[in-house]
C-alpha cells in the first residue's frame, strides 16, 4: 500500500513518455533498486590513475606536487602491465570468486575501474571501505608482481595512498573515489553530498538532464539519510526529486522546450506558472486593489516540486543559451524573486535556493575567493543549506558550459569523472531508475 | 494552456506600478539619447572599437558539442555561437530617485534578455554576458530612460558613492571621477571607460533626468517620496511570503488556502 496517492509518468532524456502513473514511491531512494544500486556502486567504485602512479615512482614525486623525495625512485611498467595488475588486484579484492568484483582496464592500462565486492562494505560501517580496499590491495599487488623489496614497499604506498597518514585525505594519491573523507563531510549524512559537480557532468558525459538527474538522486537520498526527507517532509523531498531530478510528468523538458529559442529566465518563471495554474497545483486567492492577484495552493508540496522543477529549466535556458556555468546563482536567485513576486507563494525550498544563490554568486565571481560552479556540492560551505534542489541545477549548469572557466570540469575531476562514467547507471541514470520504477511499482 | 496574464509585481504605489512596468518586457523603454556603438565600447573598455572579439573557446560549430538533448533544444545565443568571451557592464545607481534600484536591474535584466548573469551587491550591479552580447543589452541600459546621466555611474572599480549626497550639480560622487558635468552644455561627460583608464575624447551621455521627472519614474521607495510603508498592498506582499516561508518550514502540509 502506498503511503502517498502521487503517481507521475516518466519521461526519457529527450522528452519521451517512458511509463504512465507509476506511484511517486517508486523513484524513493529507499524503494527504487536503481537508486540504491547508484548508492551501492558510488560506494564500491574507485578509480585507480596506475600512469600517476608509474609517473610518482619514477621521479619520486610522492605526496602532492613538488613533494620529491631525492634519491628515491623506481622504474616500473604499471600501464603496460595493466591487465596482469587488473587480474591480480582482483583475486585480491574478491571475497568470493563469484562475487560482484570487476576490475577493468582503461585508456589503454592508464587507468583501472575497479568496483570493491559489496561483502567487503557490508563487512565494515564505513563507505571508505571502498578506497581502503584498493589501495591495500594494490600496494599487496605492486609489491608481489613487481618483486618489490622491503626497502622500496614504503615508496609505492605513498605512491598508491598518498601521503595518507600524515594528512587527513590522501593527498597526492593515485586511487580516487567520489566521496571525500568522512572528516569533510560537514555534518552527518552528507556523504552523498560531497561530491562536486565537476564529477556529476563528467560521469554522466555532460548529458544535462542525466547530470541533473545524478545529482539529484545524490542530493534526496542524501535528505533522506540526513534526516530531512522523513514525517512530515518525505513527501516534499520526494516530489523534489521526482519533478525536478527525474523530469516527471516531463515538467522539465517541456518547459525548457517552450523556451529554448528566445525566453529569457522571466519567461521561463512565467510558464512555471502557467503549468502550476493549469494542472490545478496553485489557484487565485485574492484579487488586490492595484489588480494585483494572490495565489494559493492545497498542496505547498507540489508547488514546490513544480517551482525546483521550473528552476531547473530556467538554469537550463540561461546557463544553456549562453553555454555557461557561470550564471547558475543568478538563476537561483532572480529565478525565485520573480516567481515569489508573480504568484505571491514561497519559492524553491521556501527561500533556502534563493539565499544560496546569493552565497553562491559571492564565491563563484572571484568576489571572496571560491571557485567556478564546477568546484560546488551540497557539502560546500556555501552551497549547502538548500536541501537538495540547488546542486543538480550546479550539475546541469556545468553540463551545458562550452568551455569558459580556465579551471575546467576535466582538470577538476580528474581521472574519476571519466573513468565512473563507465559505469551504466551513473551515466545514464535516468533511464535506469524509470526502468526500475516500472518494475517495482505493482508492488507500491 | 490556461490564458494567463503574467502580472510581474505586486503593490498598489506609483513605485510598484513604475517597477512593474520596467520588468514586463512587452513595455518599450523610451530612448532618451543615442551613444554610438563605438562610443559603447570604449566606454566599457573590453576592447577597442572596431577590433575583433576575442574568444575563450572556439566557435560551438567548430568544436562540436557532447550529445545533449538540452543542448540541442536551446538555441545558443549569438556570443555563445562564436565563443566570445564572457565580459561586463557594472552600474552604481544613487539611492536618490534613481529609475533602478539594484535588485531591480537584476530582475529586469532577466525578464528583458537571455543567457545573462546579473549579479546585486551592496553598491554595485555587474551584468555579465559573452561580449557581443552584452554590448547589445549594455546599449539599452544606457541610452533609455532607465539611465539617469547623473545619478547612474558605469563602474567598473571603485564603485564608491550610491548612499553619499549628489553634488552642487545634482551628481553622484565617483572618487575616481570617471563622469563631469559639463556646465556649457548642460551634459554629463565621461573621461574615463569604467575602469577609470582616461579616454581619448570625452564621450557625453546627455543630459540628467530633471529631479521631478526622476521623482515619478523612479522605482526606490523612499521615506522623502513614496515610502514602503504607505504601500500597503506591497507590504502585506512582503509579510505573507515571509509567513509563509516561515510556516512551510515548520509544517508544509499545514500551509493550505491561505
Amino acid at each position: 500500500m502506498a503511503k502517498y496517492p502521487d503517481k507521475v509518468d516518466l519521461y526519457d532524456d529527450r522528452g519521451r513518455v517512458f511509463a504512465s502513473k507509476v506511484p511517486v514511491e517508486a523513484l524513493s531512494p529507499l524503494r527504487n533498486p536503481a537508486m540504491q544500486k547508484i548508492i551501492s556502486y558510488v560506494k564500491q567504485c574507485v578509480s585507480v590513475n596506475l600512469e600517476g602512479i608509474e609517473k610518482a615512482l619514477a621521479t619520486g614525486e610522492v605526496g602532492g606536487k613538488w613533494c620529491i623525495i631525492r634519491g628515491r625512485s623506481l622504474k616500473l611498467d604499471l600501464v603496460k602491465n595493466a591487465e596482469s595488475i587488473a587480474d591480480s588486484l582482483k583475486s585480491c579484492l574478491q571475497v568470493t570468486k563469484d562475487d560482484d568484483t570487476e576490475v577493468k582496464v582503461l585508456k589503454g592500462g592508464k587507468h583501472l575501474l575497479v568496483k570493491v565486492p559489496a561483502k567487503r562494505l557490508n563487512a565494515g560501517v564505513e563507505y571508505t571501505t571502498g578506497f581502503t580496499a584498493t589501495a591495500a590491495a594494490l600496494c599487496c599487488t605492486i609489491v608481489e608482481n613487481f618483486k618489490v623489496n622491503l626497502w622500496d614497499a614504503d615508496l609505492i604506498h605513498a605512491a598508491v595512498w598518498g601521503r595518507y597518514p600524515q594528512t587527513m585525505e590522501p593527498l597526492g594519491g593515485n586511487v580516487s573515489s567520489l566521496l571525500s573523507v568522512p572528516q569533510q563531510n560537514e555534518g552527518m549524512g552528507y556523504a552523498l553530498r560531497n561530491v562536486p559537480c565537476a564529477h556529476i557532468a563528467l560521469i554522466t558525459k555532460k548529458n544535462a538532464m542525466n547530470a541533473a538527474a545524478l545529482s539529484s538522486i545524490l542530493e534526496q537520498a542524501a535528505m533522506f539519510e540526513m534526516g530531512d526527507a522523513i514525517g512530515n517532509f518525505e513527501r516534499l523531498h520526494l516530489l523534489g526529486l521526482a519533478y525536478q531530478g527525474l523530469n516527471a510528468n516531463n515538467l522539465v523538458y517541456d518547459i525548457v522546450k517552450e523556451n529554448s529559442k528566445t525566453g529569457t529566465l522571466g519567461d521561463v518563471a512565467i510558464s512555471t506558472v502557467k503549468r502550476a495554474i493549469a494542472d490545478g497545483v496553485i489557484k487565485p486567492l485574492e484579487k488586490k486593489p492595484s489588480g494585483y492577484t494572490a495565489y494559493t495552493t492545497e498542496d505547498l508540496n507540489k508547488w514546490n516540486a513544480y517551482a525546483a522543477a521550473g528552476l531547473l529549466a530556467g538554469t537550463m535556458v540561461t546557463c544553456g543559451s549562453a553555454r555557461s556555468m557561470q550564471h547558475c546563482p543568478s538563476v537561483f536567485i532572480y529565478f525565485n524573486d520573480l516567481i515569489e513576486r508573480e504568484t505571491g507563494l514561497p519559492g524553491v525550498d521556501f527561500g533556502r535556493v534563493a539565499g544560496t544563490g546569493v552565497e553562491m554568486a559571492f564565491f563563484s565571481h572571484s568576489i571572496y575567493g571560491g571557485g567556478n560552479p564546477a568546484v560546488f556540492h551540497g557539502n560546500h560551505i556555501v552551497t549547502r543549506h538548500s536541501k537538495g534542489y540547488a546542486i543538480p541545477c550546479v550539475a546541469a549548469a556545468v553540463a551545458l558550459d562550452a568551455g569558459t572557466v580556465i579551471y575546467t570540469p576535466e582538470k577538476i575531476s580528474g581521472v574519476v569523472g571519466e573513468t565512473l562514467s563507465e559505469v551504466p547507471e551513473l551515466r545514464e541514470p535516468l533511464r535506469y531508475v524509470n526502468e526500475a520504477a516500472v518494475s517495482i511499482h505493482g508492488g507500491i | 494552456m490556461v490564458a494567463y496574464k503574467p502580472q510581474y509585481y505586486p503593490g498598489n504605489s506609483k513605485i510598484a506600478k513604475n517597477r512593474k512596468k520596467y520588468l514586463d518586457p512587452s513595455y518599450k523603454l523610451k530612448k532618451l539619447r543615442t551613444i554610438s556603438d563605438d562610443d559603447l565600447v570604449k566606454l566599457m573598455g573590453h576592447r577597442v572599437p572596431g577590433e575583433a572579439y576575442k574568444s575563450v573557446h572556439p566557435p560551438l560549430e567548430e568544436m562540436g558539442e557532447p550529445a545533449c538533448p538540452i543542448r540541442e533544444l536551446v538555441e545558443p545565443t549569438p556570443g555563445a555561437k562564436a565563443g566570445d568571451r564572457i565580459r561586463y557592464i557594472q552600474f552604481t545607481d544613487s539611492v536618490y530617485f534613481t529609475p533602478l534600484t539594484p535588485y531591480m536591474r537584476a530582475w529586469m535584466g532577466h525578464t528583458r534578455y537571455r543567457g545573462v548573469d546579473i549579479g546585486v551587491l551592496s553598491g554595485r550591479v555587474p551584468l555579465e554576458a559573452r561580449e557581443r552580447d552584452l554590448e547589445k543589452v549594455a546599449k539599452e541600459l544606457v541610452e533609455t530612460e532607465i539611465f539617469d546621466p547623473a545619478r547612474c555611474g558605469i563602474r567598473g572599480a571603485t564603485v564608491h558613492g550610491h548612499s553619499l549626497r549628489l553634488d552642487e550639480n545634482g551628481m553622484m560622487f565617483d572618487a575616481l571621477r570617471r563622469f563631469v558635468f559639463d556646465k556649457k552644455t548642460g551634459e554629463v561627460v565621461y573621461v574615463k571607460d569604467q575602469i577609470g583608464v582616461p579616454l581619448d575624447k570625452p564621450i557625453s551621455v546627455g543630459k540628467p533626468i530633471k529631479e521631478e521627472e526622476l521623482r515619478e519614474m523612479t522605482s526606490e521607495y523612499r521615506v522623502d517620496g513614496v515610502p514602503f510603508r504607505e504601500d500597503k498592498e506591497m507590504v502585506e506582499f512582503v509579510q505573507r511570503l515571509h509567513m509563509l516561508r516561515t510556516e512551510a518550514g515548520f509544517d508544509p502540509n499545514k500551509v493550505k488556502g491561505i
